[in-house]
């Protein structure tokens, strides 16, 4: 069969001396070639060479980790294009958001692209903390890397917080202003961190460049080096989560009882199951081409969804920033709008209680969900308790979410959004 | 090779990669197609056929498409109006179809040191009509309506006496004489009842206030403020003066051009610079410098004009201090000492008159007409109140009342006034305190003239 045209340009240039010099192996045709490009590539080498076919399967996985790592990539490449243009002035920041939608070329594009990647970012590490609890992936020996993975989430909320605030716009300024206020609800440190995010009482050029030096460097830096460490510890706990099959007759495997008759690579050497030793030849299959071309589709789906938003929607931009006329209500973020509405009913309650222990029983929770069955299936029947708190707990935060997003008007009293009340005009 | 062939995926890939090429394609032809390119195109086709030489010809063919705008450091604004108008400033464009309209009287404005959303409001920085208008969601300044274009005046020039501006003097007139004072304050001076209006113009549309004075309950329901019954032509003087009070703090050049030279802002100088301290008018004042009644006969205004930047130039050995005037303001005052042989300009001078008729003056200046009517004779309803539901007139103050109590009530005010029926809400306008707004001399005159209003003839009373 005659080999499509994009594959016959690869071949052509992989063969060439630059090509070769470049990748080292060509387009890979032999098994010992598959696992060299792997091997020899330096973007490539996090991943094994040969993986589970489990891990293959998108209706396990639903590439939700993936996805949030290509957000994160799309967000660098947009972020750093906004920062040719962006200054972090509460003189010019919204008039530069204007610029940016009427005489920069794709201006508009590309802070959609940003602002809607960003939201969609939150959504996914959200649902890909909820595949790995439903499928209880985060059990020995992979407990820390569920804990970085909290650390991540958390990291990404702080991204899109920090974000926020910079178009200054009377939407960034007063989500801000609420969002931090919740913050200063904490007992004893509460008013401490709000004054140390702020830069002081309320949110002005100080807070602007504290979230810009935020939101540009410190985290996506820390966020940057956890994900470099989640995957590879993705790897070096034997790759994703998969069920113990009755094929999967894994021992440890004591260094000194290795086969001499065969020669390890240190990539080999994980701990625990890991693809190359122990496992059954017929449930793996070469990481290239089965897994990279998976995700090089993923990648190009992502692609296409945050183009085709940023393409016919806009980000929102309201009035510049005016710090004497709040709007009726004053929301935060929509991820926040949850704790909002707890806020509403007690912001002891809603402020401190309830997120510092989400926060610490996710932390813990791998460290107290310690049985072992149940991993690598979703919902499984072992499981029930724990998916049902679990479950539980996301369904409250759903609905305070939606209650607080679309149910909640003036004064934060209840309205129903499809017969919501006139605006209320400012007063005299 | 092991496992299932990737063959299939070809055609994902292709697919895919297509549609995100055709992604793309859609968002730069979203971003490329503006507009504006088009009105740039129209203007450019136009000069073409307008060109009489090559040379002509030649600079018309290479005149770039690309966004023009006025850059306004100073007041803090891009103007990239003339993106779309670019013929502004070519009078052979008037009358042309817009966006490519000349836009006359410009000599004294220049559009590169005034731009244009100075006066015409909308979003400077949008490059498209329906956002440069300002007409969209989120941006608080729309294109004032230019039947309402005097108002932007106000925001740099003294909205009185503007011979430029004649429909805002009128406005600004009408405010002060119907009593708006009486309970808003503006720029500090007026009561406490309704709210302040420095801002007004930037907070309200012109619908919005023009419905507020025939019905105010309609736009703010529990007003207290009594109906105005103002002609058309009225109303849209009194609303283009509320438009003109935008709070806008113009920096340094625009906020010096306050004074439009006129025979009355030369009064309001002459009274204010204490002019009389040395010279007189109608044997009032002081006898170092001459007297000055008829000043307009024995000088020129050139020699006036020249005195006032330096006495010394046209009358050396004179003790006059150079004040430091401005062209404008010297000027202002060459106009009102031209006019002086006009009785009643002379006697407008409050040092020159007597108590009552200052009175008068700080009547119509606090805006008590507002609440009790021209002259004092009543007629403003106030729902609820006992007083036959009207704020009580003043014609009979001289009788109920002495001096001394009179001037009381007006500096300590009436917070509680007695209802009617106590079931229903309290009446809705009361008497404020003045007294932190009034000076004591004011209060005074204004006493002195409340109790000139009982009609003669009736000292006896009853």
């Amino acid at each position: 069969m005659k080999n499509p045209l994009p594959k016959r340009i690869w071949l052509w240039f992989a063969q060439t001396r630059v090509g070769r010099s470049v990748f080292r192996v060509g387009l890979p045709q032999s098994n010992l070639e598959r696992s060299q490009a792997m091997v020899s590539s330096f973007l490539l080498h996090v991943q094994p060479a040969k993986v589970s076919r489990h891990a293959l399967r998108a209706s396990y996985t639903l590439g939700l980790g993936l996805i949030s790592l290509y957000l994160f990539l799309i967000l660098t490449v947009t972020g750093v294009l906004l920062m040719f243009y962006y200054v972090p002035s509460t003189e010019q920041a919204y008039d530069r958001m204007k610029d940016l939608q009427y005489v920069v070329s794709a201006g508009l594009v590309v802070r959609n692209m940003h602002r809607w990647a960003a939201h969609l970012m939150v959504l996914s590490v959200l649902l890909h903390m909820c595949r790995v609890f439903y499928t209880g992936a985060y059990k020995q020996p992979r407990e820390f890397n569920w804990v970085l993975g909290v650390g991540l989430f958390l990291t990404t909320l702080g991204l899109s917080f920090t974000g926020y605030l910079l178009p200054w716009d009377q939407l960034a300024f007063w989500a801000i202003t609420v969002g931090t206020s919740i913050a200063g609800y904490a007992p004893l440190i509460g008013p401490k961190v709000k004054y140390l995010l702020l830069g002081g009482n309320v949110v002005g050029q100080e807070a602007l460049t504290r979230f810009y030096a935020l939101h540009v460097i410190v985290l996506p830096a820390i966020a940057g080096l956890m994900v470099a460490v989640h995957l590879w510890r993705v790897r070096k706990d034997g790759g994703l989560s998969r069920p113990d099959g009755p094929e999967d007759s894994v021992q440890s495997i004591a260094l000194g009882q290795l086969p001499t008759n065969k020669s390890y690579g240190l990539m080999e050497l994980a701990r625990g199951t890991t693809p190359q030793v122990g496992l059954d030849p017929d449930d793996e299959v070469f990481t290239w081409p089965h897994l990279i071309f998976r995700e090089l589709l993923l990648f190009l789906l992502v692609v296409a969804v945050v183009l085709f938003l940023a393409v016919f929607w806009n980000a929102p931009l309201e009035e510049i920033a005016n710090v004497v006329h709040p709007p009726n209500p004053a929301k935060a973020p929509w991820y926040f709008l949850g704790l909002q509405e707890l806020v509403s009913y007690s912001a002891f309650w809603g402020g401190v209680v309830v997120p510092a222990l989400l926060v610490t029983a996710l932390v813990l929770l791998p460290y107290m969900d310690r049985r072992v069955q149940g991993v690598g299936r979703w919902f499984a029947r072992e499981r029930t308790v724990a998916n049902t708190i679990f479950s539980v707990c996301l369904a409250v935060a759903i609905v305070l979410t939606i209650v607080g997003t679309a149910f909640r008007g003036p004064n934060w009293s209840w309205v129903v959004p499809w017969r919501a009340p006139p605006a209320i005009t400012e007063g005299p | 090779m092991n496992g299932p062939s990737v063959g299939k995926f070809y055609g994902w890939f292709t697919a895919l990669g297509l549609l995100v090429g055709l992604l793309v394609a859609v968002g730069y032809y979203r971003d490329e197609y503006r507009p504006w390119k088009d009105y740039q195109r129209r203007f450019i086709r136009e000069e073409i056929r307008r060109a009489t030489t090559p040379d002509q010809r030649l600079l018309a063919r290479n005149t770039p498409v690309q966004i023009r705008q006025i850059l306004l450091p100073e007041l803090n604004r891009v103007d990239r109006c003339t993106t779309c108008h670019l013929a502004v400033e070519d009078p052979s464009y008037g009358g042309f179809p817009q966006p490519l309209a000349y836009h006359p009287l410009h000599d004294q404005h220049p559009f590169e040191k005034f731009g244009c959303t100075i006066c015409h409001r909308g979003q400077g920085r949008a490059t498209s009509a329906d956002d440069a208008h300002g007409h969209v969601p989120h941006w608080d300044e729309p294109m004032l309506p230019l039947k309402y274009i005097q108002a932007s005046c106000g925001q740099c020039h003294e909205a009185a006496d503007n011979p430029a501006a004649p429909e805002l003097a009128r406005g600004s007139q009408l405010f002060e004489t119907v009593g708006c004072r009486g309970c808003h304050k503006l720029d500090g001076v007026g009561g406490n009842i309704g709210p302040e209006l420095d801002r007004v113009g930037a907070r309200r549309s012109p619908d919005w206030l023009r419905q507020h004075f025939l019905t105010p309950a309609a736009v703010t329901p529990d007003s207290g403020m009594p109906p105005q019954k103002f002609s058309d032509t009225d109303i849209d003087a009194i609303v283009l003066f509320m438009l003109s009070q935008t709070g806008a703090n113009l920096p340094g050049f625009y906020a010096s051009m306050k004074v439009i030279p006129s025979a009355s802002q030369g009064r309001h100088l002459f009274q204010q610079k204490g002019c009389l301290g040395c010279h007189s008018i109608g044997g009032q004042g002081g006898k170092v410098g001459p007297a000055l009644d008829d000043v307009g006969l024995r000088r020129t205004p050139e020699w006036m004009m020249q005195h006032f930047r330096d006495p010394q130039t046209v009358s050396p050995g004179s003790v006059m201090p150079r004040f430091g005037f401005t062209e404008a303001e010297a000027r202002a005052l060459t106009d009102f000492l031209l006019h002086l042989r006009d009785q009643k300009v002379a006697l407008s001078i409050p040092a020159l008159m007597g108590p009552v008729d200052r009175g008068r003056d700080i009547f119509a200046k606090y805006g008590c007409a507002g609440c009790h009517g021209p002259e004092g004779k009543g007629g403003v309803p106030n729902p609820n109140a006992k007083t036959a539901e009207q704020v009580p007139a003043l014609t009979y103050v001289a009788d109920g009342y002495t001096k001394a109590e009179l001037k009381g009530l007006i500096i300590k005010g009436q917070r509680e006034i007695v209802p009617l029926d106590p079931h229903r809400p309290a009446p809705p306008l009361y008497m404020p305190a003045w007294g932190s707004t009034i000076r004591d001399a004011e209060a005074d005159d204004l006493v002195a003239y409340l109790f000139s209003l009982k009609p003669k003839g009736e000292d006896l009373g009853f």
